[in-house]
C-alpha cells in the first residue's frame, strides 16, 4: 500500500508534491544506507580514501534534508492538510531527522578510520 | 515575560492552547535539566538510590514527549495555523526530541554511576572537570530554554558559541583518560566508564545547540542546521 496516497487528491499539485517528498525521502534513505556501508567498509579496510569521499557525501544529506523538511513545511502552510496526510507530513520531518542522525554515525565512523590511520602512520 | 509573540490571536482558545504548548515543553526541559544534575551528582558522590531515581523519572520525559507531540499535531489539524504559529509548532516537535535524546543521555550517565559505584572500591575521585564540563553543558541547555520561553533569540550565538569550549573540554578529558589507563591498566574499565560518561555530556551540548537552531528557525525562518558557528554570528547580524 501506498502511504504517501498520491492519486486520490482532488488537487494534482498536491499528489505532486506529496509524490516528490516521497521519492527525496526514498533518495536520501538509500544515500544514507550507502554512507553507513561505505564508512564500515573504509573503516574495517583502514581506507582513508573512502572515509574522505564519506565525509564529502555528508553535505549532500544535510542539504536533502532540509529540502524536505522546508518541503514539507510548505505543503502544511498552503494545503493546510489533516487527517493521513498531515500525520504522514510530520512524519517524514522526523524520519529525515533520523536519517540525518543516522548519517552523522556514518560520519563518526568515518572519522574514527582517519584517525585511526594517522596515528598507526606515525 | 514576552506573550506578544503567541497572545495576539483573535481565538483566545488558540492563545491558550499555544501558551499550554509553551509551559508543558518549559516543564518538559525543566525535568530534564533536572536529570542531568541529578546523574551526575550521583556518578560523583556514588549515589546509587539517586540514579535509579533517574532512570525511574526517564518514563516521564518520554511520556511528556508523547503527549506534546499528540498536542502540537491537533492544534495543526484543528487551527490550520501558518507563518510563526506553524513553525512554532513544529519547532516545539523538534525541541522536545532534543529533549528526549538529552533525557535519554541522563539515563546513561545515571546506569554508568552505578555500575561506577560498584567499582570504585572506596576511591574517591575529584571529579573537577567533569563537574565543570556538566556545568558548561547545563548553562548551554538552561540558556537555550531560557530563550525559547522569552521566544527571543538575541544573543543565541554565545549559547551556540559555548559548544566549541564543551569540544574542547571533551578532548581535553579523554587525554587524561587515556593517560590514566597507560598509567594503570587496572583502571581501563573505570576509564571506559567514564568516557561514556563525557561522551554523553558532549552530546549533551550538540543537542542544546540544535534547540538553539530551532529557535532561530522559529524566529527567522531560515533553517540554519548544519552551519558553522561563523555562518550562525553571520546570519545572525543580518
Amino acid at each position: 500500500m501506498n502511504r504517501f496516497n498520491t492519486e486520490n487528491h482532488v488537487s494534482a499539485p498536491f499528489d505532486r508534491e506529496l509524490e516528490s517528498i516521497r521519492a527525496q525521502v526514498a533518495m536520501m534513505g538509500k544515500l544514507v544506507e550507502q554512507q553507513v556501508s561505505l564508512a564500515v567498509e573504509a573503516f574495517t579496510n583502514g581506507d582513508v580514501h573512502l572515509a574522505k569521499r564519506v565525509l564529502a557525501q555528508d553535505d549532500a544529506i544535510d542539504k536533502l534534508e532540509k529540502n524536505i523538511d522546508s518541503e514539507c513545511t510548505c505543503v502544511i502552510a498552503l494545503r493546510q492538510p489533516v487527517g493521513h496526510d498531515l500525520a504522514l507530513l510530520i512524519d517524514v520531518i522526523k524520519v529525515t531527522n533520523e536519517l540525518e542522525g543516522i548519517a552523522a554515525k556514518a560520519e563518526g565512523i568515518a572519522d574514527m578510520t582517519l584517525q585511526l590511520n594517522e596515528s598507526t602512520c606515525e | 515575560m514576552d506573550n506578544s509573540k503567541i497572545a495576539h490571536h483573535i481565538s483566545e482558545n488558540f492563545n491558550k492552547e499555544l501558551e499550554d504548548i509553551r509551559n508543558k515543553v518549559l516543564t518538559m526541559g525543566g525535568l530534564v535539566e533536572q536529570q542531568i544534575e541529578q546523574s551526575i551528582q550521583a556518578l560523583t558522590s556514588g549515589d546509587i538510590e539517586l540514579a535509579e531515581a533517574v532512570i525511574r523519572q526517564d518514563s516521564d520525559v518520554d511520556e511528556f514527549e508523547m503527549m506534546i507531540d499528540a498536542e502540537c499535531t491537533q492544534i495543526i489539524a484543528l487551527r490550520q495555523p501558518a507563518a510563526f504559529d506553524l513553525r512554532l509548532l513544529l519547532v516545539v516537535l523538534r525541541i522536545i526530541n532534543e529533549l528526549e535524546r538529552i533525557g535519554d543521555l541522563a539515563e546513561r550517565i545515571a546506569k554508568v554511576a552505578i555500575q561506577l559505584s560498584t567499582t570504585n572500591e572506596g576511591r574517591t575521585d575529584e571529579y573537577h572537570e567533569l563537574k565543570h564540563m556538566a556545568g558548561l553543558v547545563k548553562e548551554m541547555l538552561h540558556a537555550s530554554l531560557d530563550s525559547f520561553a522569552r521566544m527571543n533569540i538575541e544573543g543565541i550565538t554565545n549559547i551556540t558559541g559555548s559548544d566549541a569550549a564543551v569540544d574542547r573540554e571533551y578532548a581535553s578529558i579523554i587525554r587524561q583518560l587515556i593517560t590514566q589507563m597507560m598509567e594503570d591498566p587496572r583502571n581501563i574499565t573505570r576509564m571506559l566508564d567514564m568516557l561514556w560518561t563525557v561522551r554523553a555530556l558532549e552530546r549533551i551540548g550538540d543537542h542544546s545547540r540544535y534547540i538553539c537552531e530551532h529557535l532561530i528557525y522559529m524566529v527567522k525562518g531560515e533553517d540554519v542546521r548544519h552551519l558553522s558557528q561563523a555562518e550562525l554570528e553571520y546570519i545572525m547580524s543580518k
